[in-house]
């Protein structure tokens, strides 16, 4: 690789460790930190993705008074021809529209999380599994049918928020990228140090003690469900928006089979684990995907199939040999309780 | 009536996905790649020797049962023995799955490349026979349900296979104790299981289209099928099958022809909201809700 070559496969890397990192950490809190398995993390990611698309071009037409007959979805070319221009000429308007674009993408996620877990909530952690499973890719069906969302199969395009940077456009993207990833990394890391963030442990050590303490376990389960789809939400519309263009394809391997797969190489229920699963995993597939054309010719098969193979057997290797990941959940130290009033001193 | 073809082979998958919770405790994600390689199993059959497509059915039952086998004995059971937690055995299930599709498109490929036929969207149907104005699928697929009931019934409750298959259902320790092989009862399920969807898939390709992502589209239907019958219940998948299907085809065709036809588009959200409607009012499902009934 040259020097360019090898500055463009970091970017592109570093760009794809933000939104898994993102998506990875909301998983962590529901799976390691809460215990809820959600099986349909591609829902809050293709809610936020799709519905972020669907409203970006109306919303820039609207708060930019570009003033067209055209109809955003459908002549969407057209419109975003009169759109970028100024979003090009004005660095601080896409950033206030990024940060509107990133809201919308988690209050989809979060809308997402509920609707998927809200009627299993209730029930034993493998109803809510299957549940969430089963739920994961029905976006794709209202986005392959209702062309108002994404604009039917061929998909559709987005406001080019970071236009501004020009021939760098992919550099800023990437460090914006990395930014969000990072403050979200902090936000998570200080919540499971709260009270609140305890409780969710104590939920998922032991359910009935955490009841018994009179913890109301759904609203706990609910509130993390909606915090994890909130960043998969927000991850989604960063990679919609990253990429400038949607189609209604998000599916069950790259948007929930992974994500399991690299918390699993981590170490579940450790923030920090998350970040170094999401990091070897990302190096890992990349490295894969740069050389496996080199392969291609010693394959009895499309080397396309590789990564299906190679990863789902890595998982299941993990699974079996080194169930508890790279980096093992720390327990958090909690200061002693004073002694209670009154009561003798030993000795 | 082509809604009792459908409804016939989605018991028989619920049926696997049933007898696997309740021996296992696992929701086995692998299930419809495992029904999706009974159709490629039969239908590298038919490529290659060109029987009758009926003809590869007990094969793929053996073939698919022993790929439930492999996913038990070479995944499942080391996990078991480390005292994996439930949920990590589903993600395994789910990476089965995975390696499974790579294999039936490489498979699919292989078809396509070495016998120069279609090896997607396959479809058998043109060398079904028809019976009294209907497909043979139609009786066939019937038949084989009511076959695999009846037999499954009479292995649980009149042999001693089935009374200790019933005990490691009900309390696995206790049934270790009094000297039940454990895990090879459970490895006994996961073949009957198999073999039931490797049976349903080699008739799936008679009834409808099969590409080696169908199973993908299929899981959320079978898992449906399960809970709305209900987990706990074997023969509840049954039930869950034949209402599931039955809203699935008749329900949408009815919509269709009320509200307009672009509600076929969305098909494959029937099961999801008949699985919101029996999580919300009848959680143990449909079994659970006749036996309270009962009492």
């Amino acid at each position: 690789m040259t020097l360019d070559q090898v500055i463009l496969f970091t970017v592109d890397l570093l760009a794809l460790f933000s939104v898994y990192l993102i998506i990875n950490l909301g998983l962590n809190l529901q799976q390691g930190v809460t215990g809820i398995p959600n099986f349909g993390l591609v829902l809050a990611v293709a809610g936020g993705a799709y519905i972020t698309a669907s409203l970006s071009t109306r919303l820039a037409i609207y708060l930019l008074n570009v003033h067209t007959d055209l109809d955003p979805i459908v002549n969407n070319v057209s419109v975003l021809q009169l759109v970028n221009p100024i979003l090009r000429s004005s660095p601080w308007l896409s950033i206030g529209l990024l940060v509107l674009f990133l809201v919308i993408g988690g209050a989809s996620g979060a809308l997402m999380g509920l609707i998927s877990s809200a009627p299993a909530v209730r029930l034993r952690e493998d109803y809510l599994a299957i549940t969430l499973l089963a739920f994961g890719e029905i976006l794709n069906v209202v986005g392959n049918g209702y062309d108002p969302l994404v604009g039917g199969p061929p998909g559709t395009s987005l406001p080019d928020i970071f236009g501004w940077a020009g021939q760098y456009r992919f550099y800023w993207a990437t460090l914006i990228m990395l930014l969000v990833a990072v403050i979200i990394f902090v936000y998570v890391e200080r919540l499971v140090r709260t009270p609140f963030g305890r409780v969710l442990r104590a939920i998922r050590d032991n359910e009935n003690t955490a009841r018994s303490l009179g913890k109301d376990i759904t609203r706990y389960r609910m509130s993390s469900i909606l915090i994890g789809s909130i960043l998969c939400g927000i991850a989604g519309a960063l990679w919609a928006l990253y990429s400038g263009a949607v189609t209604p394809s998000y599916d069950r391997f790259d948007y929930t089979f992974l994500p399991w797969l690299m918390i699993l190489l981590g170490g579940m229920g450790s923030n920090i684990g998350t970040v170094v699963g999401t990091l070897v995993f990302v190096t890992l597939d990349e490295l894969i995907d740069y050389f496996k054309y080199a392969f291609a010719p010693f394959l009895p098969f499309d080397v396309v199939w590789l990564n299906y193979l190679l990863l789902g057997l890595l998982t299941i290797i993990i699974l079996i040999y080194r169930p508890e990941g790279i980096v093992r959940e720390k327990w958090t130290r909690v200061p002693p309780a004073p002694p209670p009033v009154g009561e003798a001193k030993p000795g | 009536m082509s809604w009792l073809t459908y409804s016939s082979l989605l018991s028989m998958m619920a049926l696997g996905v049933t007898l696997l919770y309740r021996t296992t405790k696992v929701a086995n994600f692998a299930h419809a790649s495992l029904v999706t390689s009974g159709a490629y199993v039969v239908y590298s059959i038919v490529v290659v020797l060109h029987p009758n497509p009926y003809v590869g059915a007990p094969i793929a039952f053996v073939i698919v049962g022993g790929l439930g086998l492999l996913l038990f004995y070479g995944v499942l059971e080391p996990m078991r023995r480390r005292h994996s937690p439930t949920v990590m055995l589903m993600v395994a299930t789910l990476a089965f799955d995975i390696v499974l599709f790579g294999v039936l498109n490489i498979i699919a490929d292989d078809l396509a490349s070495s016998y120069f036929v279609p090896s997607r969207n396959i479809l058998l149907s043109a060398s079904d026979f028809t019976f009294m104005g209907q497909p043979g699928i139609f009786f066939v697929a019937i038949g084989i349900l009511s076959l695999c009931s009846v037999v499954l019934y009479i292995l649980l409750n009149f042999t001693t296979l089935g009374i200790a298959l019933r005990a490691s259902m009900e309390n696995s320790s206790l049934a270790q104790a009094i000297g039940v092989n454990v895990s090879m009862m459970l490895g006994i399920s996961w073949f009957a299981a198999g073999g039931l969807a490797g049976v349903s898939g080699a008739l799936l390709p008679l009834w409808t289209q099969v590409n080696p992502n169908t199973g993908t589209v299929l899981l959320a239907s079978i898992f449906c099928a399960s809970i709305v019958g209900g987990l706990d219940e074997i023969y509840g998948a049954v039930l869950g099958g034949f209402l599931l299907g039955f809203v699935d085809v008749v329900g949408t065709s009815l919509l269709a022809s009320s509200i307009g036809s672009w509600i076929a588009f969305y098909e494959p959200a029937v099961p999801l909201v008949v699985l919101c409607a029996t999580l919300i009012l009848a959680p143990k499902g449909l079994a659970g809700f006749l036996a309270r009934r009962k009492k």
